[in-house]
């Protein structure tokens, strides 16, 4: 098994474009196929960024640092790339599509990663969305749902897990999916990122969270404590109990610059 | 108007009172006297302005040189075989409970299912319908709906119309299947007026589709329709306007919606083609227990023009209507909506919506939308709103963010957006054409 990492992240400086004022300060970060990552940290401290600039969200602007994807640069790719590439990220704040369908919007993406002229197989499409919803235990009546549009917290999270059951991405990466969202709903999605990751072992997370309590249901390799765009401290699981223990006030003051 | 300008206008066959008389000449008397009234109301009309509130941002004498139109239909149709575009369009359609096919303004066939036609349901020619002395055609052509009082267009209309369609649905019959009209204007710098006048008696069921298809023209071509819809108690009456004509087309209709007791009145308006398009719509909730959904959908790009005037007149206590137009605008095309809510008094119990939400894809695409209310009875339920917006950033970047290209991702927004429109009035065949027509406009984007 090649054990070279997925993804590589060096010294990653990054702001909101057009504002003069870095939130992430020299991030580094690997992650080897089939690792589960969680970067933890107070609100404010950057870990949110780090994952929308991983995907590509044009509100933020690099200034330096690189991230590699499989030795690609990321960095260079339009958003769309780097889906292609097989990034995906669970957003924390999922937006709403009106007027279009959950198995619409999932037959386009599906459709976008195949060459010109080649045309997706409906009859495959429908059979691969049926597969997977039956294994994330999902009515199918949902499919037929526009994106997001009316959808409570939890089902907006589920559809998030859905979308990325469909295109099977090689890295996940997880924005604060556990926020927001009660402990059934909490345990939908760990029981599908397992599932999926149980499916793919190759597969590797990047998950982003605030609070300690999803880690109970998806088990990290890595525990990252992120405090004012830098990680401060690296470990196993443990390093999340004891967060979970102190709080963040100990990092804080620790690394109050 | 003079002799000599009569003159001079026969020679060229222009719109003048020479095509009133022309027109009518194998007409029953009735509607002969109809048309002369109409052209007197006509000459007595001015052209509407821009300093009048309803015709503010449409310049009619600018973008249509009536004086330089020539009616569309001289003489008796004549048609070897049907337009390709014409053919095309209609090869789309499912299966239908009837047809009617219309070139230049004049019908060129009609087939109705012969199961209908002997429970007495009517379609014709409604020009035909009028010599034939079909009752409602006389008591009710271009007196209650769109009487030529109604304006400049709607008089010219009812002076020098040249055919259309009547649409009879006896008490009681369901025609299940759509009714289909399907228009073709083949000639540039012609003006063709037509009319549509449907009846659905008490408790009966009709869906009515009117496509109106054209070339490209190099100089502004006229369609004026007038379109008179009567439901009577418990009806339930669907109209759909598909205009989808090509470049020079304008099109400038009046639409009438007369909805007595407990019946359904649901139109639905698209414009996707012409330079310019004008649709006033007046819908009347003439009975308790009325209702009427009001739908539009409009997607301009380049120099397209168009304008909706809707109104919603409660005259009867204890009824229902519901509008909502989408419209999508890419180039530097324009788009007007004006609608008002208008509440009469007595009418309590009214429920009346209004909603005009727009999505602007560049940045010299104008919107303007004015809701308005007008309310005189005290125990209503009634709110207006519009919206105009951009392509959401966010919902691309999340689109994208899933493998869509740009284009995969804005087509995927645009279509969702309009298609809410469409949803509400699933008929058949409808929905998968317009959806084509915008997908194919979308390529352009």
């Amino acid at each position: 098994m090649d054990d070279s990492p997925i993804l590589v992240v060096k010294a990653l400086e990054a702001g909101v474009a057009d504002e003069d004022i870095d939130i992430l300060k020299g991030v580094d970060l690997a992650i080897r196929p089939g690792e589960i990552h969680a970067v933890m940290g107070p609100n404010g401290s950057g870990k949110s960024t780090l994952a929308k600039v991983i995907a590509g969200h044009p509100e933020y602007e690099v200034t330096g640092g690189s991230v590699g994807l499989r030795g690609e640069d990321l960095l260079e790719m339009e958003p769309d790339e780097r889906a292609q590439a097989g990034v995906f990220m669970a957003f924390q704040y999922p937006v709403e599509i009106p007027g279009v369908s959950i198995a619409n919007f999932l037959r386009t993406a599906l459709q976008s990663r195949l060459e010109d002229g080649e045309e997706l197989d409906l009859f495959d499409f429908q059979e691969l969305l049926m597969e997977r919803m039956e294994l994330l235990d999902m009515d199918v009546a949902f499919a037929q749902r526009p994106v997001n549009d009316g959808f409570s917290g939890g089902e907006k999270k589920r559809n998030e897990i859905l979308q990325m059951a469909v295109l099977k991405p090689a890295l996940a990466v997880m924005d604060e999916t556990d926020s927001g969202l009660d402990i059934d709903a909490l345990q939908v999605v760990a029981r599908g990122v397992n599932t999926l990751r149980d499916e793919d072992p190759e597969m590797s997370v990047l998950l982003i969270t605030h609070y300690q309590r999803i880690l109970n249901h998806i088990v990290p390799d890595r525990v990252h404590v992120m405090v004012d765009g830098r990680i401060v401290e690296s470990g196993g699981p443990e390093v999340a109990l004891e967060l979970e223990a102190q709080g963040y006030e100990e990092y804080r003051k620790a690394h109050a610059a | 108007m003079t002799q000599t300008a009569v003159m001079r206008e026969d020679v060229r066959r222009a719109i003048g009172r020479t095509a009133v008389l022309e027109e009518g000449a194998a007409d029953p008397g009735w509607l002969n006297a109809r048309r002369e009234e109409a052209w007197d109301i006509y000459e007595a009309t001015p052209l509407p302005s821009t300093r009048s509130e309803e015709w503010r941002y449409t310049d009619v004498a600018r973008l249509l040189p009536l004086d330089e139109l020539e009616p569309a239909a001289g003489g008796p149709a004549r048609v070897a075989a049907l337009p390709e575009g014409l053919r095309r369009a209609m090869a789309q359609d499912r299966e239908s409970a009837g047809r009617i096919v219309d070139v230049d303004g004049r019908v060129v066939s009609v087939e109705l299912d012969e199961a209908l036609a002997a429970q007495g349901v009517v379609l014709s020619s409604l020009r035909e319908a009028a010599r034939a002395g079909m009752p409602e055609v006389e008591s009710l052509l271009a007196t209650e709906a769109v009487p030529a009082s109604d304006g400049k267009f709607a008089a010219l209309n009812a002076a020098l119309w040249s055919d259309g369609v009547f649409l009879y649905v006896p008490r009681g019959v369901r025609v299940d299947r759509t009714i289909r009209l399907s228009r073709w204007i083949s000639r540039p710098g012609t003006a063709t007026f037509t009319r549509i006048l449907i009846v659905a008696e008490e408790l009966s069921r009709l869906s009515f589709v009117d496509e109106i298809l054209s070339p490209d023209f190099s100089s502004a071509t006229l369609v004026n329709t007038a379109v008179e819809l009567f439901s009577r108690g418990g009806a339930q009456v669907q109209y759909v306007s598909l205009q989808r004509m090509g470049e020079g087309g304008v099109y400038l209709a009046n639409q009438r919606t007369l909805a007595e007791r407990d019946s359904t009145l649901d139109t639905l308006n698209v414009a996707l083609g012409g330079s310019v398009g004008r649709v006033d719509l007046n819908a009347r909730l003439l009975g308790p227990g009325a209702n009427s959904d009001m739908l539009g959908l409009y997607f301009g790009d380049s120099n397209q023009h168009f304008d909706f005037n809707t109104s919603q007149d409660h005259v009867a206590p204890n009824a229902h209507s519901d509008l909502l137009y989408k419209g999508a605008l890419d180039g530097a095309a324009r788009g007007i909506f004006r609608g008002i809510i208008r509440v009469h008094d007595g009418a309590q119990g009214t429920d009346a919506y209004q909603t005009n939400r727009n999505l602007i894809l560049s940045d010299e695409a104008i919107s303007t939308s004015l809701p308005n209310l007008e309310i005189e009875a005290d125990d209503v339920r009634c709110s207006h709103g519009a919206t105009v917006g951009q392509l959401d950033a966010e919902a691309l970047f999340y689109l994208m963010s899933r493998g869509l290209r740009r284009e995969q991702a804005e087509r995927l927004v645009v279509l969702g957006f309009l298609g809410e429109v469409l949803s509400k009035l699933p008929l058949g065949g409808v929905v998968e054409k317009v959806t084509q027509a915008i997908e194919a406009k979308l390529r352009y984007v």
